[in-house]
C-alpha cells in the first residue's frame, strides 16, 4: 500500500502521528482482510440449493420465476444492485479494501487540510474566547474591587500581593498568545485556566485582607 | 564651615551615637515574653494566626501545647485560648498606629508529634519540625519550612519559598513566585505548582507513588538514582526538556503532543508516575551525584 499512496499523503502521514496511527490501523486490517480472503472457499452448490428450497419453503423468499412484478420495475430495482454487485465481482477485495483506505486517508487530510485547519482553528479561538471573555471581565471588576479594599498595613505583604499581581496578569497575557498562535493547544488552554484562576485567588485574598484589615 | 560648625556638628554625631544603641536596649526590653500551657488529648488541633513574624513550630513527647510568644511592642495583643482538644493562637493589633514592625510576633510552640496544625502568616518565616499530623500552611511573603513531617500536608504562599526536608505523607504545594525544594522526600503523593519559581525534586521516587511538578517559567529539577522506577512524562510548551535518564518506550502514552517539546518513556520498570510541565521554563532530569 505505501507504494500506492500519493506523495503528499506519505508526507503528511509521516509527520502526522494520528493519521499514522489511522494508517495503522487500517493496514492491520487490511492484512487481516487479506488472510481471510486467501482462506475462503466457494461452498458446494448443492448447500446453496439445498439453503434456497429451505427459505422458499418458509415463505421467505420467492422463487424468481412466481414473481408478479412488472418486467420494468424489476429492471430498475435490479439494475443499481447488478452494477454495484458487479463491482464486487470484477474488482478483487484487497484491492477494494486499499481504495478504501485511500479514501480514508485522503479524507484525514483534507480534514487536517489548511482551509479544514483555519475553520478548526477559528472555532477554537471563538470558544475560548467564549469561556474565557466574561471570566477575564469579572476577574477585572474583582481586580479593581480587591485593590481598593486592601487595607494598607504591611508592606512587605502588600508589596507582596502587587508584585504577584503583576506577574499573574503577565502569565495571562503570555498564554491568550500562546492561546491565538497554537488554538488548537490543549497545553496552552490548560495554562491559561491556570493563570485565571491563579489570579481569582489571588483576589480573594486580597479582599479577604481588605476586609480582615490586616 | 568655621571650627565651630564642625565642633557642633561632632558632637552631634556623638550625641546620637549614644542615642541609638540606648534606643535599640528600650526596643529590647520592651519586647517581653508570654508563655502558656495547655493540656491536649491525642490529635489535637493548633491553629495560629500570626501577620507578621517568625513561627515555630516543634513536636515534642509531652501531651502538652506549649506557646511561647515574644512581641516587638504592646501594641499586638496574644490570643490563646482553648477549646476542647483545640488550641487556638492569634495575635491582635490593638493601636491603630502601630507601624507594621511594632506588630511583628514570633512564636515558638511545642506541640505532640501527632498534632495536626493550621498556620496563617503573612510576613516572617514559618518553621516545623517533627509533626506528623495533618498540616495547613499559608503565607503571603514568609518562607515555609518543613522538617521530618508527614501526614496531609497543604501549603500555599503567594511569593514565599517552600523548603521540605524529608517529609513523607501527601504533599500539595501552590505558590506564584516562590521557590520551591523538596529534598530527601519519601510522600507517595506530590503536586507542586509555582508560577515564576523554581522546583527542585531530589527524593525518593516509591512504587505507585504520584509526583506532579508543575511551573510557568523557571526550572524544574528533578534528580534520580540509577535505582529508581517511574514511567515520565515532561512536557515544556515554549521551553526545552533535558533528560540524562535512558527512557525506554512508555505503553501508556500512545500520542505525542502536536504543541512543545515533550517527553515520554519509563524508568527501569515505571512504578511511579512523574509528571512535569511547564509553559515555557526548562526541565531538567539529571542523574543523582
Amino acid at each position: 500500500m505505501e507504494g500506492d499512496r500519493p506523495a503528499e499523503a506519505r508526507a503528511h502521514v509521516s509527520q502526522c502521528p494520528s493519521c499514522r496511527y489511522l494508517v495503522e490501523d487500517m493496514d492491520s486490517i487490511r492484512l487481516a482482510a487479506h488472510a481471510w480472503s486467501a482462506e475462503q472457499t466457494d461452498p458446494p452448490a448443492r448447500l446453496w440449493i439445498s439453503l434456497r428450497a429451505q427459505l422458499e419453503q418458509e415463505g421467505l423468499i420467492r422463487d424468481a420465476g412466481q414473481r408478479a412484478v412488472p418486467v420494468s420495475q424489476t429492471d430498475q430495482a435490479e439494475r443499481p444492485r447488478g452494477w454495484f454487485a458487479g463491482i464486487f465481482t470484477i474488482v478483487p477485495r484487497p484491492a477494494l479494501a486499499g481504495a478504501y483506505l485511500l479514501a480514508l486517508v485522503a479524507a484525514c487530510i483534507a480534514l487536517t487540510g489548511p482551509s479544514a485547519r483555519q475553520l478548526n482553528e477559528s472555532r477554537w479561538i471563538s470558544g475560548t474566547q467564549d469561556s474565557t471573555g466574561t471570566l477575564s471581565a469579572q476577574l477585572q471588576t474583582a481586580e479593581r474591587d480587591s485593590v481598593s479594599a486592601m487595607a494598607v498595613s504591611d508592606p512587605v505583604v502588600t508589596a507582596s500581593l502587587h508584585d504577584n499581581l503583576a506577574i499573574v496578569d503577565n502569565y495571562i497575557a503570555l498564554c491568550e498568545k500562546s492561546v491565538r498562535e497554537e488554538p488548537e493547544s490543549e497545553i496552552a488552554r490548560d495554562y491559561l485556566y491556570d493563570a485565571y484562576e491563579q489570579k481569582a485567588n489571588l483576589l480573594a485574598q486580597m479582599t479577604e485582607r481588605g476586609v480582615n484589615g490586616r | 564651615m568655621s571650627t565651630l560648625a564642625t565642633l557642633r556638628s561632632q558632637r552631634r554625631w556623638k550625641a546620637a551615637g549614644l542615642l541609638v544603641p540606648g534606643l535599640l536596649l528600650c526596643s529590647a526590653a520592651s519586647a517581653d515574653r508570654l508563655e502558656r500551657h495547655f493540656k491536649v488529648e491525642a490529635h489535637p488541633v493548633v491553629t495560629i494566626h500570626n501577620p507578621n513574624g517568625t513561627v515555630t513550630v516543634r513536636a515534642w513527647t509531652k501531651s502538652d501545647v506549649m506557646v511561647v510568644a515574644r512581641r516587638a511592642t504592646t501594641e499586638v495583643e496574644v490570643d490563646a485560648e482553648q477549646t476542647g482538644n483545640r488550641v487556638d493562637v492569634q495575635t491582635r493589633q490593638v493601636a491603630d498606629t502601630a507601624s507594621p514592625d511594632d506588630l511583628r510576633t514570633d512564636f515558638e510552640i511545642s506541640v505532640p508529634e501527632d498534632a495536626e496544625l493550621q498556620i496563617h502568616n503573612d510576613s516572617g518565616g514559618v518553621n516545623v519540625s517533627n509533626v506528623l499530623g495533618d498540616m495547613n500552611v499559608e503565607t503571603i511573603a514568609a518562607g515555609v519550612d518543613l522538617e521530618d513531617t508527614a501526614g496531609y500536608l497543604t501549603v500555599k504562599t503567594v511569593g514565599g519559598a517552600f523548603q521540605c526536608l524529608r517529609c513523607a505523607g501527601r504533599l500539595e504545594v501552590t505558590s506564584i513566585s516562590g521557590n520551591f525544594k523538596l529534598i530527601d522526600l519519601r510522600s507517595y503523593y506530590v503536586r507542586a505548582q509555582t508560577s515564576e519559581g523554581n522546583i527542585l525534586f531530589n527524593g525518593s521516587f516509591l512504587p505507585n507513588a504520584t509526583y506532579v511538578l508543575k511551573n510557568y517559567s523557571g526550572a524544574i529539577e528533578v534528580r534520580f538514582s540509577p535505582g529508581d522506577s517511574f514511567d515520565l512524562s515532561a512536557t515544556s510548551l515554549k521551553g526545552k526538556v533535558h533528560n540524562e535518564a535512558n527512557l525506554t518506550p512508555s505503553s501508556h502514552h500512545h500520542f505525542v503532543p502536536r504543541f512543545g517539546n515533550a517527553l515520554f518513556g519509563t524508568f527501569n520498570s515505571g512504578r511511579a508516575r512523574v509528571e512535569l510541565n511547564s509553559f515555557d521554563g526548562t526541565i531538567n532530569i539529571l542523574k543523582r551525584d
